[in-house]
């Protein structure tokens, strides 16, 4: 087994099993952490093919700003009255035939155009990106900017109004 | 074939939650799931040689623009779920349902 | 060529832009909004002018310029190309509908919604303009149902009033059944030719099989005669009348109804080689100017006579067109624009001031509004043929000719000709001679009112003697003047005008209301056109559902119901579980419709 199959498999069976948790566990501390650990393995992977500031971005953004902030919402929010579990399933054999049944069909769908093996890596950095983000991508970076202020705005309207 | 396999049982994995959570929260968790395992695709294929965009590059400020969405949908979600939840005590989309007005 | 007529989409596009700034900005414009509104026919009018002016222009067919590719299968474009027709036509819209809007400017002062009516013929003429300016019949197809849309809400501008409201669907739905055989040639000509310009289906036209030309072209006369409203579908213009005088003048009379002929003339290359598509058409057309002149004699409202009148000159014009004068029927639509939209406006200028469309409201008008009154006999006397006003001669040369293809039917037009002169001198007498029957004080109307009459007064006074240059630019035929034809027509008009004076005076004593009351309250409802389809459309479509309801529905599909009710409930229940309001319940069928499709893409649709 080579060094690159070692690596991809525990950063898989890390991401798979924080997946696992963020979808399964019935308690919502544990939710978040498995969520924290697939969001690691993600960013682990970005580094490790190469796309090292990518990397960078998934463990700042996501960990340090959408994950703190999803912790930070489900401490304001369930305290729980009754004692109920906050988390259950319902709908859980439609849901599995459907997920299921999407698995298996991208998968075939996807078949031949995957390759086997991650060998190659990206090679380009940050000077590549921000020359994508400024040229071909122009339009992207402007709009996500553009969406950004957009949250902001809808984020103080959303939360602001209750106050009144 | 494994990268395939993994990301898109990772993406399926996280639309069953998406699909089953009874939690409002639970639900934007399991939707970060999908798209992680979506950017980890793209990504992996750009890394596996497989030309996916103009340039490596491009490759890679996707990724940062999905990430940028995700934060903008997480900022947005969370927000109306503490909205929700002020407003009718709960965030569980089945009592949601139930919500009128 | 002039660099003016390189611009040929403007004629659509200036009228088109300018109905923005008139809806959204009239009521601030106020009085200045018809100054506005003018601007997009007279651009039509000027554009049409120098198109007509220009040699190269009037010579040619080509010159076509691609506008606005719609798709690139088989080149399905929508093109501009301007000849001697279009230019004609184009002068004739452009001159008619300045006037209209001039003269609404005084006939809907102080009317509510006034920027919708100023918009809506804005509109109207971009899309008549689109109509005649298109290289192909796809163009011509989207001005054709556009200008269809305007008559619709134009009709129906007093939206409020019941009658104006029925009168609009019922004019949209009676055309519409027109429209579908149009759209119906239009896909035969597509898929046997591939291509919809003019040029292209001209060129195949002789190489395609008898039948196929046969049918093309009798489709096309089914659209021709839904939009000239032509027998039988004549039924939707007397109606028609319900919309606001000036508009009658320039969409059903000048211009959109005689849309129908200019489609045929349009499309002569490939309509002329059917023998018996203008078998057809001239007896469509003959039995439209005799049925509707007779229908016109015993009208009491003004508008009603004159919608009959048109109905029967269009008639004229389609049997022109089905003896192979195309030429002589453009000659005669361009005539009948300026007289009839004379008379038009004559008689809006005497309901806006007698307050009634009812001619026995009327008489002795011709003394209280001259210019009215002396401008509307010029349009009757080239109503009725009288030499030398225009009618005469556009008349003239269509009997002449279809007197050389089918002497029955040229027999059938005199006919008509003879109740023409006949009405026209009983309406002219009823409303502007002997003395006022009504009780208001009408005098003459404002300045804009009274000079749009006395433009096309001019123009149908004279436009018979450019016959010739009409002819040329067009690039038709045009036939010397047959003494023959014309004695004997003038003859028979004299004949009706002088029997249409006589019957007038003694209107009071209604002589033909108590010999034969069934007769003329027959002739009054137009042939009882409308009860027919009543009968025959609307009834056994009735019955047909009420035997539907209480025989099938009643007695067996109300049984097999509740038979199975238990059994729908129980469905029902099922059904309801999808529409729970349960969002996940939702994204999981969404999910499984995504796996449906994906897996219908892999393994159904793999050869697609």
């Amino acid at each position: 087994m080579s060094l690159e199959s070692i690596i991809f498999a525990i950063l898989g069976v890390i991401a798979v099993s924080g997946g696992i948790l963020t979808v399964f566990a019935r308690d919502v501390t544990r939710m978040a952490m498995g969520l924290g650990a697939f969001l690691i393995a993600v960013a682990g992977f970005f580094v490790y093919w190469g796309a090292t500031f990518l990397g960078v971005v998934q463990l700042f953004v996501y960990i340090g700003g959408v994950l703190v902030l999803m912790i930070f919402a489900i401490m304001l929010v369930h305290r729980s009255p009754d004692g109920s579990p906050l988390l259950e399933s319902r709908h859980d054999v439609a849901a599995l035939a459907v997920a299921g049944g999407l698995f298996f069909m991208v998968v075939t769908a996807l078949r031949g155009y995957v390759p086997d093996s991650v060998d190659q890596g990206i090679t380009s950095g940050p000077t590549e990106l921000s020359e994508a983000f400024l040229g071909p991508m122009l339009t992207h970076f402007e709009m996500g900017g553009v969406l950004l202020l957009a949250v902001l705005v809808a984020v103080v309207v959303i939360l602001g109004g209750e106050d009144r | 074939m494994s990268l395939l396999v993994v990301t898109v049982g990772l993406f399926s994995l996280g639309m069953y939650g998406a699909l089953t959570r009874r939690d409002l929260v639970a639900i934007l968790a399991s939707i970060e799931v999908m798209l992680g395992s979506a950017t980890l695709l793209l990504v992996g294929l750009a890394a596996a040689g497989t030309p996916v965009g103009p340039s490596e590059g491009a490759v890679e400020a996707t990724g940062v623009m999905v990430i940028v969405l995700a934060a903008a949908e997480a900022a947005i979600g969370l927000a109306l779920v503490i909205s929700v939840a002020r407003r009718f005590k709960t965030t569980r989309i089945d009592e949601l349902a139930e919500v009128k007005g | 060529m002039s660099v003016l007529l390189d611009y040929g989409w403007s004629v659509v596009l200036i009228p088109l832009v300018l109905s923005v700034p008139v809806a959204v900005f009239g009521r601030a414009l106020g009085r200045f909004m018809p100054v506005l509104a003018i601007f997009g026919p007279l651009w039509v009018l000027v554009y049409g002018i120098y198109a007509l002016a220009d040699d190269s222009a009037a010579s040619s067919r080509a010159g076509s310029v691609e506008w606005l590719t719609v798709a690139d299968a088989g080149g399905l474009s929508v093109g501009w190309a301007v000849d001697g027709l279009t230019a004609v036509m184009l002068v004739v819209v452009g001159v008619v509908a300045a006037l209209v809007v001039m003269f609404s400017a005084g006939y809907m002062a102080g009317e509510q919604g006034l920027p919708r009516y100023y918009a809506a013929l804005c509109l109207f003429t971009a899309a008549m303009s689109m109509l005649v300016v298109a290289d192909g019949l796809l163009g011509l197809f989207i001005g054709w149902e556009l200008v269809g849309a305007c008559s619709y809400l134009l009709i129906g501008f007093w939206f409020t009033r019941p009658a104006a409201a029925k009168a609009a669907v019922k004019a949209f739905l009676t055309t519409r059944v027109g429209d579908v055989g149009l759209l119906l040639a239009l896909a035969l000509l597509w898929r046997e030719v591939g291509d919809l310009s003019y040029a292209a289906v001209f060129a195949a036209a002789p190489a395609l099989p008898a039948s196929v030309v046969t049918a093309a072209s009798l489709l096309l006369l089914v659209g021709a005669i839904g939009k000239s409203a032509q027998f039988p579908l004549q039924i939707w213009l007397p109606d028609a009348m319900e919309g606001p005088t000036p508009v009658s003048a320039l969409i059903h009379a000048a211009t959109m109804v005689a849309a129908g002929v200019f489609l045929i003339a349009r499309a002569w290359p490939l309509f002329s080689l059917s023998s018996d598509a203008l078998a057809v058409t001239l007896a469509v057309g003959g039995i439209t100017a005799i049925g509707a002149a007779a229908a016109a004699l015993v009208q009491t409202d003004i508008k009603r006579v004159l919608a009959y009148s048109t109905i029967s000159q269009l008639g004229f014009m389609f049997a022109a067109l089905g003896a192979g004068a195309w030429g002589a029927a453009m000659f005669h639509l361009v005539t009948h624009a300026a007289f009839k939209a004379l008379l038009f406006l004559g008689s809006g200028s005497v309901i806006h001031e007698s307050g009634s469309q009812e001619l026995g409201q009327m008489g002795g008008l011709l003394r209280k509004m001259p210019i009215t009154g002396v401008t509307w006999l010029i349009g009757a006397g080239a109503l009725a043929g009288l030499p030398p006003l225009s009618g005469f001669f556009s008349k003239d040369e269509v009997l002449h000719d279809v007197a050389g293809v089918a002497p029955a039917w040229a027999a059938v037009l005199f006919g008509a000709s003879l109740l023409t002169a006949f009405y026209i001198a009983r309406t002219t007498r009823l409303a502007f001679f002997d003395s006022y029957r009504g009780s208001v004080h009408p005098h003459e109307g404002a300045w804009n009112m009274r000079v749009p009459l006395i433009i096309l007064a001019a123009f149908a006074a004279t436009l018979g003697f450019a016959a010739t240059f009409l002819a040329n630019s067009i690039g038709a035929h045009h036939g010397a003047l047959d003494l023959a034809v014309a004695v004997g027509s003038t003859a028979l008009a004299l004949v009706g005008l002088a029997a249409g004076w006589i019957v007038a005076g003694r209107a009071h004593h209604d002589l033909a209301q108590t010999r034969w009351p069934g007769l003329v309250a027959l002739m009054r409802s137009g042939w009882g056109a409308d009860a027919f389809v009543e009968r025959v459309v609307l009834t056994p479509v009735n019955a047909t559902s009420r035997v539907l309801y209480s025989g099938a529905d009643r007695r067996v599909i109300d049984a097999f119901v509740e038979g199975t009710a238990s059994a729908a409930r129980r469905m029902g229940r099922g059904l309801a579980s999808l529409q729970s309001g349960d969002t996940q319940w939702y994204a999981t069928m969404l999910g499984a419709g995504a796996v449906a499709l994906l897996a219908l893409v892999s393994y159904v649709g793999r050869g697609l």
